[in-house]
């Protein structure tokens, strides 16, 4: 069994503390994930946090039917969060906030940052599932199947939104 | 973006470019601290979880109480009777 799963069991079990291992274990690759979608790494962080004590939450609560295996299940809540958050700004017509990078510093998390500023900008046409699903394909390396699963839709839907999303990509690049 | 790249080979190039995204310093700790802030009972809720366990006594003595008035009760209407049968003699 894998040491994430165990530190599942062991949450489960009533070892409370034993999801710090699970925060350290999945926060890189979920921070990572949450940026690509939101476009910064600050609104990532919120995001991220939030999906944590929600999975927090439901372990304790025996929520967790494990049907999933846990990386899909902390996907699942941080894109489903992200999207939320993505939509909630773009209703209230926010721009993206570009605060956080105090503690950065390097030259790869230079290259990083712009690169993401370069992504936000990139697909900020497209609606934040069909943003979402492109991320996790195309940047997480995940299939359509993977893909339904974390999001809750069809495959056929994926595919759709994967469509869509270049779709909308190409013509963007047509007008400019 | 280059005139040349395409979508698939900007999407492979920002993949690759923001690989070295990590969270902030103290970005676990944080977590830790609001799944502690948010996962806390309220005061009402400690109140309640407190005072649940003195329930079972405060019922079993109100039945107690219960009983005992009744037995009290009882005691006070013979004597009373007692009285109003001796005052009827009188």
């Amino acid at each position: 069994m894998e040491p994430l799963e165990k530190a599942v069991d062991r949450v489960l079990a009533g070892d409370r503390s034993a999801f710090q291992l699970i925060v350290d274990a999945t926060s890189q690759k979920l921070v990572r994930l949450g940026a690509r979608i939101m476009g910064n790494q600050a609104d990532a962080e919120d995001v991220v946090q939030e999906a944590y004590v929600k999975a927090y939450r439901a372990l304790t609560a025996g929520e967790f039917d494990r049907r999933s295996s846990t990386n899909t299940w902390l996907y699942r809540i941080v894109v489903n969060g992200a999207i939320d958050a993505k939509r909630s700004r773009k209703r209230r017509g926010e721009a993206s906030d570009e605060q956080v990078e105090a503690g950065w510093d390097g030259a790869a998390l230079a290259e990083a940052r712009v690169a993401l500023s370069e992504l936000d900008q990139w697909l900020e046409a497209l609606p934040p599932d069909q943003r979402a699903t492109l991320v996790l394909q195309t940047m997480e390396g995940l299939n359509n199947t993977e893909i339904a699963q974390v999001m809750g839709v069809s495959e056929g839907a994926v595919e759709q939104r994967l469509v869509r999303a270049r779709a909308t990509l190409r013509q963007k690049r047509e007008q400019s | 973006m280059t005139n040349q790249e395409d979508i698939e080979q900007r999407l492979a190039r920002l993949s690759t470019e923001t690989t070295a995204l990590r969270p902030s310093a103290g970005f676990s700790a944080r977590v830790m601290l609001a799944i502690q802030a948010q996962t806390q009972p309220s005061f009402l809720e400690t109140t309640w979880f407190s005072a649940r366990r003195l329930v079972p006594i405060a019922a079993m003595a109100a039945a107690l109480a219960v009983v005992w008035a009744v037995q009290v009760d009882g005691t006070v209407d013979d004597e009373l009777a007692a009285s109003y049968a001796s005052m009827g003699l009188e």
